[in-house]
């Protein structure tokens, strides 16, 4: 069963670009190393991580076809920050791995205790939708 | 460049989806079909998802000992990710093409659904099980 785990962060919490180098390289090693787990596992199927919210672009269809760019967002809008793609046996396992993600470290290596939404995947649409 | 189209959208819009009529989910579902068939022969498709709705979500929280906490009561005005395609394109400009024409398919009556899609950069290079 795939599951996606998603790391949201608000647009106004999203304080990274101030850690020290020392927690912020801390934090990369934990995911790093948890990624080579998953991997070894047989249980990541894709890791990625986005650029900041300030890159990010709303995009509307114009009435031609035309893409209308708008890259104004509310404070408190939530922004994926990055994701886990993890292929695993029991929706209690997809708990555990985002479990250990929401632990990563932060400033001064204190667990982030970031919140992580985990979904199921569609294998794709309904039969009776194609 | 990769980026991701994110398409979100609130546990009330998802419920609305129910009501379209099977044809206007069939001309919906060829226009994204059509798109995905586009994507690959330029070669600018990485890959797409449709995630399982927002009621089978669950917000996962580490606790002191590494133990999932699993929470599944959300706003109602919380945006859940419906669905993405990772794109390999140029530049941004044509990430935002392809976003417009997501953003132009048919909903009920035919009409173009014009929802917003965001557009993303990855932050760096993501693993892979490959």
């Amino acid at each position: 069963m795939k599951y996606i785990l998603m790391m949201n962060t608000m647009k106004a919490g999203h304080g990274v670009p101030g850690w020290p180098k020392k927690d912020l390289q801390a934090h990369i090693a934990f995911m790093r190393g948890l990624n080579k787990e998953l991997h070894q596992r047989g249980e990541l199927v894709s890791a990625e991580g986005l650029s900041f919210p300030d890159q990010a672009k709303l995009v509307k269809a114009g009435k031609d076809g035309t893409p209308v760019t708008d890259g104004v967002f509310a404070e408190s809008k939530e922004f994926l920050a990055g994701f886990w793609i993890v292929d695993v046996d029991s929706p209690e396992r997809a708990y555990e791995v985002a479990a250990k993600v929401s632990a990563a470290p932060g400033p001064g290596g204190a667990p982030l205790n970031m919140p992580i939404e985990v979904r199921p995947i569609m294998s794709g649409p309904p039969p009776e939708m194609l | 460049m990769k980026y991701i189209l994110l398409m979100s959208g609130t546990t009330a819009g998802v419920e609305g989806y129910h009501a379209w009529s099977k044809q206007d989910i069939d001309a919906h579902m060829a226009v994204l079909h059509r798109i995905n068939k586009d994507l690959t022969a330029s070669g600018e498709f990485v890959a797409t998802q449709g995630l399982a709705e927002p009621k089978e979500a669950k917000v996962v929280r580490g606790e002191k000992n590494g133990v999932p906490v699993t929470d599944g009561v959300f706003p109602e005005s919380k945006e859940f990710l419906l669905g993405y395609w990772i794109v390999d394109v140029a530049n941004a400009e044509r990430a935002y093409a392809i976003a417009g024409r997501i953003s132009a398919a048919a909903g009920p009556g035919g009409k173009p659904t014009n929802m917003p899609i965001e557009v993303r950069q990855f932050a760096m290079h993501g693993a892979k099980s490959e």
